[in-house]
């Protein structure tokens, strides 16, 4: 049987999740042997397979609507989606955002900064995405497991894909649910 | 007793308990966030729900009473769901993001109880509706966002401290934690106790100074006695990397309740003062380092050279019994100096020996104030001194309490109580010669006129002074500005009066040790006087201008401290010592316990304690220093405190 697949993508987050589903080090090559690890952010492949695969992770929350497009891009494809991170899971450090909307935010970094002088001005390129209000990817789409974290440690990681690969549902329990 | 079942176990409860003892007694648990042993039971969080055979709906185990017959249920499907949501609930109602909080991952209640029912997102939506963060503080910060309105701090507030500073505001999801009626915390009547930073749940109040400086597992806890002043609170120092992060109390501390004050939890991450590395001399006006050696040996020099009156030797009230006992027998044994004294101007401790000559052991510890009916204060201030006693009387302005206060400065700690008579002033004899009188007579012609001097608030002097022959449990207290040897006769009255209405007497007794230190022989309020040779050991407290004086007219001024100061700019040899946090030791309360000071920190190589150099001297001149304290001190306390 061919062995399980598994894309990931990053969205509004700050790519340590990632850094720490590295940090489980030579165990990588481990779960290799058990999963055909395909588009991630750090892979060559950049899109999930078409025809789908079996673990969707996300990590970051969706701030605007390319992250939007990802991440129902990414829940069409797989057949069981990973939260990975706070951002992921609560909206994280980019909801911080939310206290005071997308306009002031906006405002503030493009035009109030103290190294921006009158040409500031927002981007409203046709091509760029939308700013949104943060959220989790919950709730966006259907999320099947969460683990959160800030980062989730590189022992919950590996626990969580390597349960996966083998066919079962990882536990809730001490090692995965740590939120920091 | 109540005979009821937890989780179909039998078991049997003391009256008066709430379901929440039961479901304890039965050695079950639930969680819990607003409720705390300490504290009346409140019923905000709702996370205590269990389910009770019959009743309507699921029932908080903290707030209601147990009763016979009873059937308690504490782990159903109905419970655990509850739980959940509630804490769901709690979640949405605010801003709880845990990865920029300071509380995160083991000091935080909130995110503990959420992974112990599993839940590892959230499934209701926060509104984002930001919250005031009062940053108005100079100690604490309090973050609405985080809060859970458990009323914990309003409780400790009120309950525990008296200072009924914190409260809330509006109603619903629009309550919101405040400060009197709604200022920001800075300028508030706010005490700066702590106590409520510590009792805060999740990380809503947090200490400015130890913010993310590592979890309570990352510090290293050493339990010691508090230093400020001689009621002997427990403290817990807590440090990293031999660095001090934060001072906490320990609260399920039996004395005292484990409260903290601001002197008490504050005042030793607050210091600015520079410390001596190294032994200085003075040479052409400058002082410049010196080995120890010759430092000790220019020491021995002097005391060799002179002797008797020529030599004075002061030693700080906040030194361990080895220390202080040590000083007085190497100088006045060994080099038979007149004048081996102790900072401080605080006659109390001398007061309280001169008196228990006539009455025997007539003072009492100071659990007498927890359950107090009356308290007589007179010559203290304890709003800025021994406030932890304070607490214990402002506290209880919520019952029927009686205060009677003669303090020297107006102060706050009467302002609560309705049966109250207040002077601001020394008039002792007045208001204690009216309290014989209306005792003795239920009358007093007098009265009127001293109870007018209270203006507006007379009617309740007037209260309190009907109010005395139903005191059952009155306390005396009495403070360094009343307890005066020059006012003996007026003491004796005093507590001759207290002794006839069953009243229960505390001096407090100054600083950490000056109870012991007149014990161990050594005199109190000395006269300050100039000497050819000066020997100020100081560690690292202060001490009067009188004291500065008598040492700058001294031909040579040796200084013994932990801080350069005034004192140290005017040495002539200035020896590096260790602080309180850095030695070891015991000392005696104001009431008479004996209590073992732990090492928190460890010092630089080359700072030595004052009983170091004791040692060293001791050595150097071949005379042994007295220790024998242990057998000699019991004795003299159990003759002025009642066991």
């Amino acid at each position: 049987m061919a062995k399980p697949k598994v894309a990931s993508d990053w969205l509004a987050g700050c790519a340590g999740c990632h850094m720490s589903f590295l940090d489980m080090d030579e165990r990588i090559i481990e779960l290799t042997k058990l999963v055909d690890l395909r588009a991630t952010p750090i892979t060559d492949l950049k899109e999930p397979d078409e025809d789908g695969v079996t673990v969707g992770i996300l990590e970051g929350g969706i701030s605007n609507s390319y992250n939007e497009e990802v991440a129902l891009r990414m829940r069409e494809r797989s057949k069981i989606l990973i939260a990975l991170g706070d951002c992921a899971v609560f909206g994280g450090v980019p909801a911080m955002r939310n206290f005071v909307g997308a306009d002031e935010a906006l405002k503030r970094a493009y035009i109030e900064s103290e190294s921006t002088d009158e040409s500031g001005k927002i981007p409203d390129d046709p091509e760029l995405s939308t700013t949104q209000h943060v959220r989790p990817v919950s709730d966006v789409v259907k999320v099947d497991v969460f683990l959160p974290g800030c980062a989730p440690s590189a022992d919950a990681i590996f626990y969580v894909l390597s349960e996966l690969a083998q066919g079962r549902m990882p536990e809730t329990n001490q090692l995965t649910n740590d939120w920091h | 007793m109540i005979n009821l079942t937890v989780n179909e176990k039998p078991i049997e409860l003391p009256d008066g308990g709430t379901v929440l003892d039961a479901i304890h007694l039965a050695g079950f648990n639930v969680p819990t966030l607003c409720h705390h042993p300490k504290l009346t039971p409140y019923g905000s969080c709702r996370l205590c729900l269990v389910e009770i055979e019959g009743a309507r709906t699921l029932m908080p185990s903290c707030t209601v009473p147990a009763a016979e017959g009873m059937k308690v249920h504490t782990d159903t499907e109905k419970t655990k769901s509850a739980r959940s949501f509630i804490l769901s609930m709690l979640f949405s109602e605010r801003n709880h993001f845990c990865m920029y909080c300071q509380a995160t991952d083991g000091d935080c209640d909130l995110q503990t109880a959420a992974y112990d029912e599993g839940i590892n997102h959230w499934t209701i939506t926060p509104a984002y509706k930001p919250f005031y963060v009062d940053t108005s503080h100079p100690d604490f910060i309090l973050d609405n966002n985080r809060c859970i309105l458990c009323r914990r701090c309003v409780r400790i507030c009120s309950e525990l401290v008296g200072n009924n500073t914190l409260g809330l505001e509006h109603r619903g999801s629009a309550s919101i934690l405040i400060a009197d009626n709604g200022i920001p915390l800075g300028e508030s009547s706010c005490i700066s106790c702590g106590n409520c930073v510590e009792i805060c749940p999740t990380g809503a109040l947090y200490d400015r100074r130890s913010m993310y400086q590592g979890r309570e597992t990352d510090l290293t806890h050493t339990e010691t006695v508090c230093m400020d002043c001689s009621l002997g609170c427990t403290r817990v120092i807590k440090t990293r990397d031999n660095r001090l992060v934060r001072i906490d109390s320990k609260f399920d501390d039996l004395f005292l309740g484990g409260l903290l004050c601001e002197k008490g939890r504050y005042a030793p991450v607050k210091e600015v003062r520079q410390r001596i590395e190294k032994p200085l001399i003075r040479r052409n006006g400058e002082l410049q380092p010196i080995a120890w050696d010759s430092a000790l040996a220019c020491i021995a020099t002097q005391l060799k050279a002179y002797g008797g009156d020529e030599i004075s030797a002061y030693i700080s009230g906040r030194l361990p019994m080895d220390t202080l006992q040590g000083f007085k027998s190497f100088f006045e044994d060994g080099f038979n100096i007149n004048r081996v004294g102790l900072f401080g101007h605080d006659e109390s401790a001398a007061v309280s020996i001169e008196l228990a000559k006539e009455f025997g052991a007539f003072e009492s510890t100071l659990d007498a104030l927890e359950d107090a009916d009356a308290a007589v204060v007179l010559g203290a201030d304890l709003t800025t001194d021994h406030q932890v006693a304070g607490f214990m009387i402002k506290r209880k302005s919520r019952e029927h309490f009686s205060l009677v206060e003669v303090s020297r400065d107006e102060n706050k700690l009467g302002q609560n109580f309705i049966r109250r008579l207040i002077r601001v002033g020394d008039d002792y004899d007045e208001i204690i010669d009216l309290l014989i009188c209306y005792k003795a007579n239920g009358a007093c012609p007098d009265a009127e006129q001293i109870i007018q001097e209270q203006g507006l608030t007379a009617h309740r002097a007037n209260l309190l002074l009907d109010s005395l022959p139903d005191w059952q449990k009155p306390v005396f207290i009495i403070g360094k500005d009343y307890a005066k040897l020059s006012n003996l006769e007026s003491l004796r009255k005093t507590i001759r009066f207290a002794q006839e209405i069953g009243a229960k007497v505390i001096i407090l007794k100054g600083d950490t040790n000056s109870f012991a230190a007149p014990l161990l022989g050594i005199e109190l309020n000395p006269e300050f006087k100039a000497a050819t040779v000066a020997i100020y050991a100081m560690a690292d407290g202060h001490a009067c201008g009188h004291a500065l004086e008598a040492l700058k007219k001294s031909e040579f001024k040796i200084v013994h401290s932990a801080y350069f100061n005034e004192f140290t700019d005017a040495a002539d040899l200035v020896l590096p010592c260790k602080t309180w946090a850095e030695i070891e030791g015991y000392y005696l309360s104001t009431d008479g316990r004996l209590q073992f000071h732990n090492k928190a920190l460890v010092a630089a190589e080359g700072q030595h304690s004052i009983y170091d150099v004791l040692n060293f001297m001791a050595e150097r001149t071949g005379f042994s220093l007295k220790q024998d304290w242990q057998t000699v001190l019991p004795q003299k306390v159990s003759g002025i405190i009642k066991a």
